[in-house]
């Protein structure tokens, strides 16, 4: 893991003491709430609908278990004893208040974590594969890129004012889980011919009321060039990037109006007189932030474990978790498991102070004291021996931990909608929880199989509804709360965007309406298909015609 | 009105012409950038020192056409967040090289202030006085840097090995 030098250090604690000073400013007058507005965003403090709401930045969704041990701590002494892991590999904290938001910073500063960029017109937290560096589908572990871009982009002199908010993401494996494509800039790892690494540069995807899914300008970009492009891209984008409607103003916006090509020729012509001005770091530093990614050291151990074989035979749900939550890792002996932060009846992502506790005792135990945050809300413990895996599952599963659903129909990402948010149409907790319950039952959902049901509570899109299987999106109609029903989105490699299937339905008709487009798959599957092929290869019209013809 | 220079360098005063009026011979002016365009450089000959008067919608082609004539130039914020107003003067300083004072003028933030002098400004015109002492204390907030600036400068990144340009 990354970890700060004197460098890091210093910025982060005179940041803190900055924001200290902009909140007293801010107290006395002598900053407008207008001004203060993008001082407060930049350091992830939101106003929402009934209190300050803290976003926490957990770089590339990489974190060791002291600063989970944080922010449990931050959790029970600052709010109400629970934190909110989101889309973005970050956590929030809903019940923050103003004055105290600066001691909360300086108690992030304290274990190398921040707030830093989490909102507003800038760079946003780098998003990466939370599997990285543990995985065995992959070309290169991305997170020191992912920690070049988080160090060019903090407090970049240029763009910190930028049309609107600018989000990358990077993976160096070939599955992708990253949802890169859906990203203002998306990275993929490449390796060419001569076996040196370089980058696939995709730009322009995005979610909101516009869904665009990215296009590729550049196969290969140098690893010595990383940086200067991207700088290039930033360059076009805050010149020409619409500032008249902020619906218009991310830079997918901007790439579709231009046409890629031309959007690519631009960015070449820019990074051409800048490539060759030190923008990007010297190798020595490249190197420096790659030691600190070296794979860590595991102890031998057999492909298989008796232990675990043994009590997944005796126990359905730990041999429904061993199947669903475990993914391979590079080392043979080895998986990483994926924590559910998706309880039936719970609220998707949020975790208890106690909880996330336990988590870092685990990580401390069994996983090199690494956590990972996944964009779909759940934790990861990497590098766990496979014999361990018992003794993992029974702690979670007494902390309420222990959901075996990931990747299967009730591993949902969701938005905090109206409860939370302020700019909601709809709730989405609430209909999470009516779905978790509807499909209560573990056999029938592994029966189902893997599909990705992803819901937000408005046209924003922060719950991904354009890139699920099965995506929800709640309109306002006329002051009632409606759903209407996406089919066929996908956020892997094979990016494509959800059409929506008809009209909305209320509350319960959504629930409904869900239940029978998995009652058509069921019925219509072809041995091992998955609803997401099933789906592409008969068309909307079976599922259209069961959800609204019996309805 | 408070003119703060940011670089320490003395900054010069000078006229904003408005539309239509004609600079008095040896002034220093900065004409509007549409106005220098439509009328031509040489139309202003008279003038002391030349300068340009720009908004941040300006787009950076228009700038380069009369860069070379001028000996100063105001970028014209529209609002804080504007963050073109940033670029104009890295555009200015890193692409063409441009040597003379850039001026940010509008209404920019006390807390902008290491970002005004790191994209190439020299000075700022500060309307609220009050403020003076509240960019004063920001410019001095940071003393190290993750990026290079426009000029190219040590980045953290540099002198964590000791490599300096
Ligand atoms: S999708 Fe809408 S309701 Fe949900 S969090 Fe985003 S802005 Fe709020």
């Amino acid at each position: 893991m990354y970890a700060y030098d004197k460098f890091d250090r210093s910025l982060v604690d005179i940041r803190v003491a900055e924001f200290r000073d902009q909140v007293e400013r801010r107290v006395k007058g002598d900053l407008t709430e207008e001004e203060f507005r993008p001082i407060r965003l930049m350091n992830g403090l939101y106003l929402q609908l009934h209190a300050y709401m803290l976003r926490v930045a957990v770089p590339y969704g990489t974190m060791s278990g002291d600063q989970m041990r944080r922010l449990a701590h931050i959790a029970r002494k600052y709010d109400k004893g629970y934190g909110h892991f989101t889309t973005r590999q970050n956590i929030q904290f809903n019940w923050p208040k103003l004055s105290e938001t600066p001691d909360i910073l300086a108690e992030l500063a304290d274990v190398e974590m921040h707030a830093i960029q989490t909102s507003g017109n800038c760079i946003r937290n780098v998003t990466s594969d939370q599997f990285a560096g543990a995985t065995a589908d992959e070309i290169a572990d991305p997170r020191p890129y992912a920690e070049l871009l988080r160090q060019w982009s903090s407090f970049h002199p240029e763009f910190s004012f930028l049309p609107r908010k600018f989000k990358f993401a990077i993976t160096g494996a070939d599955q992708d889980r990253a949802a890169v494509k859906w990203h203002d800039i998306g990275l993929i790892v490449r390796k060419n011919d001569a076996g040196e690494i370089g980058f696939e540069v995709i730009v322009g995807g995005g979610m909101g009321r516009t869904p665009v899914i990215g296009k590729t300008i550049r196969e290969f970009l140098p690893e010595k060039d990383f940086l200067s492009y991207q700088e290039a891209i930033l360059r076009v984008y805050n010149e020409q990037g619409r500032r008249d409607n902020k619906y218009k103003a991310r830079i997918k916006i901007l790439v579709e109006a231009m046409g890629a090509e031309e959007f690519a020729r631009q960015v070449e012509v820019e990074w051409e007189k800048i490539k060759d001005s030190h923008i990007d770091v010297p190798q020595e530093e490249v190197a420096r932030i790659q030691a600190f990614f070296q794979p860590p050291e595991l102890a031998n151990q057999d492909a298989t474990s008796a232990v675990t074989s043994e009590f997944a035979k005796k126990n359905f749900i730990f041999a429904s978790w061993l199947q669903n939550n475990t993914n391979a890792h590079k080392v043979q002996g080895y998986v990483n498991i994926t924590i559910s932060l998706k309880p039936h009846g719970g609220i998707p992502g949020d975790a208890s102070a106690e909880q996330m506790d336990l988590v870092a005792a685990l990580s401390d135990e069994y996983s090199q004291s690494e956590i990972r945050v996944s964009h779909e809300q759940n934790l990861i413990l990497p590098h766990v021996a496979l014999k361990d895996l018992p003794a993992i599952w029974a702690d979670l599963d007494e902390a309420g931990l222990g959901t075996a659903n990931v990747g299967l129909l009730t591993d949902m990402i969701v938005c905090p909608g109206l409860d939370y948010c302020a700019l909601a149409n709809a709730r989405s907790i609430p209909i999470a929880q009516a779905i978790t319950k509807r499909f209560d039952d573990m056999k029938r959902l592994q029966d189902i199989g893997p599909i990705k049901v992803k819901m937000s509570g408005c046209i924003n899109a922060c719950g991904h509804h354009h890139a699920g299987h099965i995506g929800i999106l709640g309109v306002d109609r006329k002051g009632q709360e409606m759903y209407q029903l996406l089919l066929g989105g996908s956020g892997a490699e094979d990016a494509t965007k959800a059409a929506i299937l008809g009209p909305g339905f209320d509350e319960h008709g959504i629930v409904d309406a869900l239940e029978k487009v998995v009652a058509v798959y069921l019925g219509v599957r072809e041995d091992g298909e998955e609803f997401l092929s099933t789906y592409r290869r008969i068309g909307a019209q079976v599922f259209k015609e069961a959800v609204y013809d019996a309805a | 009105m408070t003119l703060l220079s940011l670089t320490g360098i003395e900054s010069g005063p000078w006229i904003t012409l408005l539309d239509g009026e004609l600079p008095s011979e040896g002034d220093s002016i900065a004409v509007p950038i549409a106005r220098l365009l439509e009328e031509g450089v040489s139309a202003f000959a008279t003038a002391g020192a030349l300068g340009a008067a720009v908004p941040t919608g300006t787009s950076f082609a228009e700038l380069e056409e009369v860069v070379r004539s001028l000996t100063f130039v105001a970028i014209e914020f529209s609002a804080f967040g504007d963050g073109r107003g940033f670029s104009l003067a890295v555009r200015l300083r890193k692409d063409m090289g441009f040597k003379g004072e850039i001026r940010a003028v509008g209404p920019v933030m006390p807390d902008q202030a290491q970002f005004l002098l790191r994209s190439g400004f020299d000075s700022v015109e500060i309307t609220d006085e009050s403020r003076v002492g509240a960019f004063r204390v920001s410019l001095e907030r940071f003393n190290e840097f993750y990026q290079t600036d426009y000029m190219g400068a040590r980045s953290i990144a540099h002198a964590r090995h000791g490599i300096s340009q």
